[in-house]
């Protein structure tokens, strides 16, 4: 444990990727106290003002205003509370149904691999995103509604991956050996197989969070995403969209804070899987 | 002109900044048509030797003395393009794990051809006439057919077969075997070896004969170099250095080894474990002194250097002269005999597997164990032998509840056991315990050795506290021998002895009526197997449980069990008393198996060895 600790913060790599989530998740957690304006609030006096420090730049406004004179850095800056959500809850849930039907597959083999198996081909064949956005007109707009498209639609990534990997740790005779010493299957399966495909769990997870966020980007920008009322950058983005000639930093600005958003957590994911990995671990980089 | 000749060789590796030599003055000679066996267990250096011959030294280890020269060449300071141009053609390899060693999606026919155009054959139907002659003098059938195959579908004794061939097709002028029959069958080590006997003499090639078995080196070899730690302790004519050792390291060793003939005695202990690069690295002195029984104080302040003993030996020891002086004292442990009543009844046992059986495919079974008929009485061991894929694995796996049977019954202290109820599965799990064959892979990587010993307290609904479970993992560790702050390591701190002691710690703690062991000694160095089977044999007279084990050594067998089954191809061919069975084997399957087991003495001829088989029979 101590050694994964020191290793991993010998990482440049894991330790950029932690400083980036950790900036964007203090937007998102205290935009009540950094943003400088309401997000919803509009200026009708002042729309599509430019930044500050550009002519006829507001201070008041230190990126700018849309076209119904609401603060851009204001929104960007709920919007992250509105991208981290998702990503956070998405990605737990994808894993959770993902994990516990990976392992159960996994583990007892034969008729009940069979079956998770052919569910999961038969999932994966549709679209995601066309999948998501019929999941979405389903359920209707809304944060929760996000969040639960996405899980349905992910879970399959958890499960098709960890799935080989509980195939190869319960070859190992010490899951035998568990059994043997009367451990119930639940008991073996968390105690024994669970933590050794955990590393693998949490590179996952790193990963799906930042396709949550691409795929919580699209719906809000389709419209089919959290409410008219919350902010995203993906709808920051549609609204942006007919006045790029008249104000280009607006399509810029939240397209640059998803890619900000997406890399940190792509970093993430590639230095733990570098750092948890045993088998990466030992043979070097 | 010899054909390899080593002068004061030194393999050096780099640790931590630090170049620590692997091997040390390392000489030999070896003249055309001999054998020359490297013989010590692992971490010896013996296959280091073979690598830098061929250039293919592990990163950070570089030749840092001294001179390896091949018929009168350096096969150190020489370019390497005239070196490629010596291997494989007139230095020629066996390797030590034939399944391996071929690419599997290239035809034998293609892999051998390959081979032969590298030395300059153009025409390709010479190449393919030399390949048949070739795999005809390897006995192998229908040799032509065969060129056709794939290597999986060719068993491991074939495999090796080819390879022999191959390494022998350009005419080499000296061959380096590594343990060429290590990973294959007991059976089929003597057609094996008598093939590259035949071989060598045939082409009066030198072979350098790498060997962890002492018996088999006195047998196959002309001379043998015994290593230790890098070092060449011992050399000399092979019978004459293993029928009277001058090295106590050779001694031990013998004395580590159980025997098939002598009478039984307890197995010589050599303490510790050989000492690794590191610690190498801060030793002083003699490198065996720390485990020798004849040490000294000279023995820890100087290196003695190697003396020779006359007729071509010796050895590098200041205690040469008194070696003779190292027995083992204790007398053998008192067996059980079966008039107590059976703990553990296998009635008509049966295991069938089915294949197959898709939407279009028939459905064909397969069956692995045949009414299988045996019973272990109350703290006996009994046997079971034969070669891999005779069923024995899948017996042990029934007995412990891994595999249901597909017929027939367990009966475990007149309880019967092949019921699929889980209290019946508690039981079970409280009387029979297994200890697996491969402990890197039985030993959870993430658990601590107190929490694996006491692995069984946390099991079902049973919540021992910490305390219980720290006060049990200490008397496990001290049964199996393990000092008391192991509790805290991990399984990557631990030896392969010391593994196998946790793996054996485990399977005791819930104090099981039966214990089944599946070649638990298979992978271990003859010191650290002669410490495990004498822990095995003292825990049977304290705890009083009885074994079922699984091997494929014979002498392992005699040493610890009462009682034998020998199986084949998944049926109990032959069962009875171990000396019984051992003197007057009934079954042919039997008979073979001790025919391949070099005899103790090393004067004594084999005569699995000496006979010519019979062309056109393979095994």
């Amino acid at each position: 444990m101590m050694a994964t600790l020191s290793r991993a913060l010998r990482s440049p790599r894991l330790i950029i990727a932690l400083g980036m989530v950790f900036c964007i998740a203090f937007c998102a957690i205290f935009a009540g106290w950094i943003a400088p304006h309401d997000p919803g609030e509009q200026n009708l006096l002042s729309i599509l003002t430019p930044p500050a420090w550009a002519d006829g730049g507001d201070p008041n406004f230190p990126l700018g205003t849309d076209s119904l004179g609401r603060c851009v850095l204001s929104r960007l800056i709920y919007g992250a509370r509105t991208a981290m959500l998702v990503a956070l809850f998405a990605s737990l849930g994808a894993m959770i149904i993902g994990t516990i039907l990976a392992h159960i597959s996994g583990y007892f083999g034969g008729a009940v691999d069979w079956v998770i198996g052919r569910l999961v081909d038969v999932w994966m064949s549709f679209p995601p995103v066309i999948l998501s956005l019929i999941l979405m007109v389903g359920l209707g707009v809304g944060l929760d509604r996000v969040i639960l498209a996405i899980v349905l639609v992910d879970w399959t990534r958890f499960c098709r991956v960890l799935r080989s990997e509980v195939l190869i740790v319960r070859r190992h005779d010490y899951v035998a050996a568990a059994r043997l010493l009367g451990f119930t299957h639940w008991q073996t399966i968390t105690r024994e197989v669970l933590p050794a495909t955990l590393p693998l769990l949490i590179t996952l997870v790193s990963l799906e969070m930042a396709i949550a966020v691409v795929v919580e980007a699209i719906l809000s920008f389709v419209g089919l995403g959290v409410g008219a009322d919350q902010p995203a950058w993906g709808q920051m983005i549609a609204d942006a969209r007919q006045y790029v000639y008249q104000s280009p930093s607006n399509l810029l600005l939240p397209i640059f804070a998803i890619f900000l958003t997406v890399t940190a957590f792509n970093l993430l994911g590639d230095g733990l899987r570098r750092t948890l990995d045993v088998r990466l671990a030992v043979t070097g980089r | 002109m010899l054909a390899l000749k080593a002068k004061d060789l030194e393999v050096s590796a780099r640790i931590d900044g630090d170049i620590v030599p692997a091997i040390r003055a390392l000489s030999f000679d070896l003249a055309p048509g001999k054998i020359l066996g490297l013989v010590g267990e692992s971490g010896a250096g013996k296959s280091m030797v073979g690598r830098t011959i061929a250039q293919l030294l592990p990163p950070g280890f570089a030749v840092t003395a001294g001179s390896l020269l091949f018929e009168g060449e350096d096969l150190v300071q020489m370019a390497s393009a005239r070196r490629r141009a010596l291997l494989g053609r007139a230095i020629a390899f066996i390797p030590q794990a034939p399944m391996t060693a071929f690419n599997p999606v290239m035809s034998i026919g293609a892999q051998f051809d390959e081979h032969l155009a590298r030395f300059g054959e153009a025409d390709g139907k010479a190449r393919r006439a030399r390949a048949v002659a070739m795999l005809e003098a390897a006995r192998l059938p229908r040799a032509a057919d065969l060129l056709r195959q794939y290597p999986h579908q060719l068993s491991g004794g074939m495999c090796q077969r080819v390879l022999i061939a191959m390494a022998f097709a350009s005419n080499p002028r000296l061959v380096i075997a590594d343990e060429p029959t290590t990973a294959l069958d007991v059976t089929l080590h003597p057609p094996i070896l008598r093939l590259i006997a035949d071989m060598q003499r045939e082409h009066r090639t030198a072979v350098i004969f790498i060997t962890h078995d002492l018996r088999l080196a006195a047998q196959f070899c002309d001379d043998v170099t015994v290593m230790y730690a890098g070092r060449a302790v011992e050399s000399g004519a092979a019978r004459a250095v293993l029928s009277a050792p001058a090295h106590p390291y050779t001694r031990c060793l013998q004395l580590a080894n159980p025997t098939m003939r002598a009478k039984r005695r307890a197995l010589y202990v050599i303490p510790d474990q050989m000492p690794s690069l590191r610690q190498l690295k801060v030793m002083r002195g003699c490198h065996f002194a720390p485990r020798c029984p004849l040490v000294v104080e000279e023995c820890r302040r100087a290196e003695p250097v190697s003396t020779a003993l006359g007729a071509g030996r010796s050895a590098a020891c200041f205690q040469a002269a008194v070696s003779e002086r190292i027995d083992a004292r204790e007398p053998a442990p008192v067996m059980a005999h079966a008039s107590t009543p059976p703990v553990l009844q296998v009635e008509g046992l049966q295991k069938t597997y089915t294949m197959g059986g898709t939407l279009f495919g028939g459905v064909h079974s397969v069956t692995a164990v045949q009414k299988a008929s045996f019973s272990i009485a109350e703290n006996e061991f009994v046997a079971m032998v034969g070669e891999s894929g005779s069923g024995k694995s899948t017996i042990a796996k029934m007995l412990v509840g891994l595999e249901q049977p597909s017929a027939g019954r367990i009966v475990l202290n007149g309880e019967d056991l092949t019921g699929r109820s889980l209290r019946g599965g508690m039981r079970r799990a409280a009387a029979v315990q297994m200890v697996f064959q491969d402990p890197q892979s039985a030993l959870n990587p993430r658990r601590r050795v107190a929490s694996i010993v006491t692995q069984a307290m946390e099991a079902g609904s049973r919540h021992a506290s910490r305390d219980e479970r720290l006060v049990r993992t200490r008397e496990l560790l001290a049964e199996v021998g393990l000092p008391a702050d192991f509790a805290g390591r991990l399984p990557s701190q631990l030896s392969g002895g010391q593994r196998q002691r946790v793996n054996v710690a485990r399977a005791l703690c819930n104090i099981p009526k039966v214990l089944v062991a599946d070649e638990i000694v298979s992978g271990l160095d003859v010191s650290i197997q002669a410490q495990l089977l004498n822990l095995l044999a003292r825990l049977r007279a304290e705890l009083g449980f009885a074994m079922l084990l699984i091997s494929h050594d014979l002498s392992v067998v005699r040493h610890l069990c009462s009682r034998v089954l020998v199986m084949y191809r998944g049926e109990i061919v032959e069962a009875g008393d171990v000396e019984t069975v051992f003197a007057n084997p009934q079954h042919p399957h039997t008979r073979a198996l001790l025919g391949s087991v070099p005899p103790d003495e090393p004067e004594a001829s084999w005569s699995a060895l000496a006979s010519a088989a019979p062309p056109g029979i393979t095994p």
